[in-house]
């Protein structure tokens, strides 16, 4: 600040001087050279009269004053920068606000149809997965039908092969201690009697 | 245990007791014949040197004595041992065996009735050979030499599947009462 004051008042001082010298130029043109007398004198007395006018308190009053213009002028450039940047600053904060609001709508949108895509996608492969799983579950029950068909035409073949030994098994294991040689004795000699002539004749032929 | 001559067996005719119905029960038949023809032989030679009368016919088994009383045989008489050994040894040599499977131990009366039966209707000097085959049953299953017959319960079981499965079905048996 000090030296800017400085450069003002001197550029002040040195501007009046310039001003004094082309004044009295100008004057001493017009009076001609029969004037050149006089004008030494006036410049002799002006060169002495400067520092009686141009003194230290004209000088401090001249700082004093260009000190306060300049105070002055900063102050209201200040109002008027602080002025200027309240009003960029809400101007800025609005363009903020619309640029976000509208970089956010635009990701939202963006991240709102990846969802849209993505739920589709996920949507399709579900319907994918139950449509095989439908079809997997529908072969496999066809599978388990056959199977079970084929497991039970099996099992009756099985059973009607063994039923014989089935029964029997039966009769054996529930009277099967029961069931008395002496009593079974006319149906053994019967049995005998109906084979009775293959038994004789393997016997001759045997022996 | 004497008996006239008149009312004997020839050879050929003599016939095997139901009790035996065994090659073993035979084989013991045969071993025991030649202890007593030996025993009887030794009692001659003491009885000429002491000059006894015929000597005593000493314990037998309930086999032989049931050979020679069914044969009106008399063990006494070396004749007859000589028979009896001659037959047994044909019976040895010669007698077809029959092999019959029972579910459980037959009884003596049971085996006895069988072997009656076989010898009356099958061979005169037919062997038996008793098998136990708890599985069949009821019945039994009788093997002779080239051959068996499953006369089994099993077997007839099987025989009448057709009856059985139709039973099963729900269809009438043929002569059940309605």
């Amino acid at each position: 600040m000090t030296i800017w004051w400085l450069i003002l008042i001197l550029a002040f001082i040195l501007a009046a001087g310039c001003a004094f010298i082309y004044v009295v130029l100008k004057l001493n043109k017009s009076s001609g050279l029969h004037t050149a007398t006089l004008a030494e004198s006036l410049q002799k007395s002006a060169e002495e009269d400067v520092d009686h006018i141009f003194n230290e308190e004209f000088r401090e009053e001249l700082r004093n004053r260009g000190r306060l213009h300049f105070e002055k002028i900063l102050g209201e450039n200040a109002m008027f920068l602080q002025q200027d940047l309240r009003l960029t600053t809400s101007q800025l904060n609005d363009y903020m606000k619309q640029e976000i609001t509208k970089e956010l709508k635009e990701a939202f949108a963006n991240y709102e149809s990846a969802i849209g895509d993505a739920k589709q996608l996920a949507v399709e492969s579900i319907e994918k997965t139950k449509q095989a799983i439908d079809d997997q579950r529908q072969a496999m029950g066809m599978q388990l039908e056959r199977e079970i068909a084929e497991e039970k035409v099996r099992r009756i073949k099985r059973f009607d092969a063994g039923m014989a030994e089935i029964i029997n098994h039966y009769v054996l294991e529930s009277i099967g201690n029961q069931i008395d040689l002496n009593d079974q004795l006319e149906y053994i000699l019967a049995e005998l009697e109906a084979n009775k002539k293959a038994i004789i004749q393997d016997v001759v032929n045997g022996a | 245990m004497e008996r006239s001559k008149n009312s004997k067996n020839e050879p050929s005719e003599l016939a095997l007791p139901t009790l035996v119905f065994g090659t073993v029960e035979v084989h013991r038949l045969q071993r025991e014949l030649e202890a007593l023809e030996e025993f009887m032989q030794q009692a001659a030679l003491r009885s000429k040197q002491q000059a006894k009368a015929q000597p005593e016919l000493p314990r037998v088994s309930r086999l032989l004595d049931a050979l020679a009383s069914e044969n009106q045989r008399n063990l006494l008489q070396a004749q007859d041992r000589k028979d009896l050994a001659a037959f047994l040894q044909r019976v040895a040599d010669q007698a077809p065996t029959i092999h019959m499977s029972f579910a459980t131990d037959p009884s003596a009366a049971f085996t006895a009735k069988i072997v009656s039966w076989l010898r009356a209707n099958i061979h005169p000097l037919v062997m038996l050979q008793l098998g136990l085959q708890p599985s069949i049953a009821a019945g039994c299953i009788v093997r002779t030499p080239n051959r068996q017959f499953d006369l089994s319960l099993r077997h007839r079981f099987e025989a009448k599947r057709e009856v059985l499965m139709n039973a099963l079905d729900g269809q009438p048996l043929k002569g059940a009462k309605q």
